[in-house]
């Protein structure tokens, strides 16, 4: 059964921070768009429609490099296949028997970085029965937010210098480098985090287009295997 | 480029997107959280985001290419130092370490 009352409070979860960390980024993404010919009802579909940014982004940069439909394809697949592993994780510590599997399908539009983190963030402190609406609250928020920055990136983006609009682009990296921060608790993780980004780095001057996957990959397995032994902690 | 095709782009891509997002709900359900598997994936969705983070950091596209390398690097340990020495602010670590990056790049 819906609860009203979770759905409000994931929305409240969103207001503030993670507004500000996604919401700031969608801002300067809208005005790249109108710089590269995007007009601002196609501006306005890619964040309604796709909602996950770095996708989008290669989405448009392949579009004006000359790019086929197959390489957009494959290009925000192979960008956004993060998406797949944190869905895997999200659902079991969310799922609950009173919603229908077909609702989960509806969910899944809104899983992105900036609500997983902060679901991840609280999640053990909510009722499971109440986990379903307050990530649909966290999520749709963050989502429609989104949207609106976007928009605004794209109408309003001249009244805002290059300088700040480039300082608005670095907050992103940094919110997500300060939520990853905040799981710095189980040892596993610890060394995953560390190698993940070590190993991109190493990887990216043989394999681009495959750094961030097969770097993840590596690390994420490499810290199951060593500390295995670890107790859980979900 | 039409606009036309711009629009079958943002369809595709949209259905790229989705396709991570349903195919992962489709294979969480038999993972429960007490499952050496759930631990795996949730190793594995880390280490992905830190080498995203990682990428974006040291290997941008777009407006931060235009910044120095040395800048986003110092404004990143910059966050990190604010984070842990303030109890773990993290709207100040934020501000602070976008501040640094702003005025490293424009102002000096």
């Amino acid at each position: 059964m819906f609860s009203s009352l979770s759905f409000k409070k994931g929305i409240s979860h969103a207001i503030g921070i993670p507004v500000i960390g996604l919401g700031t980024s969608m801002f300067a993404f809208g005005a790249y768009l109108k710089s590269s010919g995007f007009d601002l009802l196609q501006s306005l579909s890619s964040t309604l429609f796709t909602f996950a940014l770095p996708g989008q982004f290669v989405m448009a940069e392949t579009i004006v490099a000359g790019g086929t439909f197959l390489n957009i394809f494959l290009a925000v697949l192979l960008t956004n296949a993060r998406l797949y592993p944190m869905t895997v994780n999200l659902i079991p510590i969310i799922r609950h028997p009173n919603y229908p599997k077909w609702k989960y399908y509806c969910l899944a539009h809104v899983i992105a970085v900036t609500a997983w983190f902060n679901m991840l963030a609280v999640h053990k402190k909510l009722p499971q029965e109440d986990k379903f609406d307050y990530f649909l609250g966290l999520g749709g928020f963050l989502w429609m937010s989104s949207v609106v920055c976007t928009v605004l990136g794209y109408l309003i983006s001249h009244l805002v210098s290059h300088e700040i609009l480039v300082g608005f682009v670095f907050i992103n990296p940094i919110y997500f480098l300060i939520m990853t921060l905040s799981n710095l608790i189980e040892k596993k993780l610890i060394f995953s985090i560390i190698t993940g980004a070590i190993l991109s780095v190493i990887l990216f001057h043989y394999i681009p287009d495959w750094s961030v996957l097969i770097g993840g990959l590596v690390a994420g397995t490499l810290g199951f295997i060593i500390f295995r032994k670890e107790t859980y902690d979900s | 480029m039409t606009a036309n095709f711009i629009y079958f782009s943002i369809f595709l891509a949209s259905v790229a997107t989705y396709c991570c997002r349903a195919f992962g709900i489709f294979s969480a359900k038999n993972v429960s959280v007490d499952s050496a598997i759930f631990q795996w994936i949730k190793c594995i969705s880390v280490g992905i985001i830190s080498a995203v983070i990682a990428k974006i950091i040291l290997f941008p596209a777009g407006l931060l290419a235009e910044t120095s390398f040395s800048s986003r690097l110092f404004s990143t340990g910059v966050a990190v130092a604010i984070y842990f020495l303030f109890k773990k602010n993290v709207l100040l670590s934020i501000f602070v370490s976008t501040m640094t990056f702003f005025f490293i790049n424009f102002y000096i």
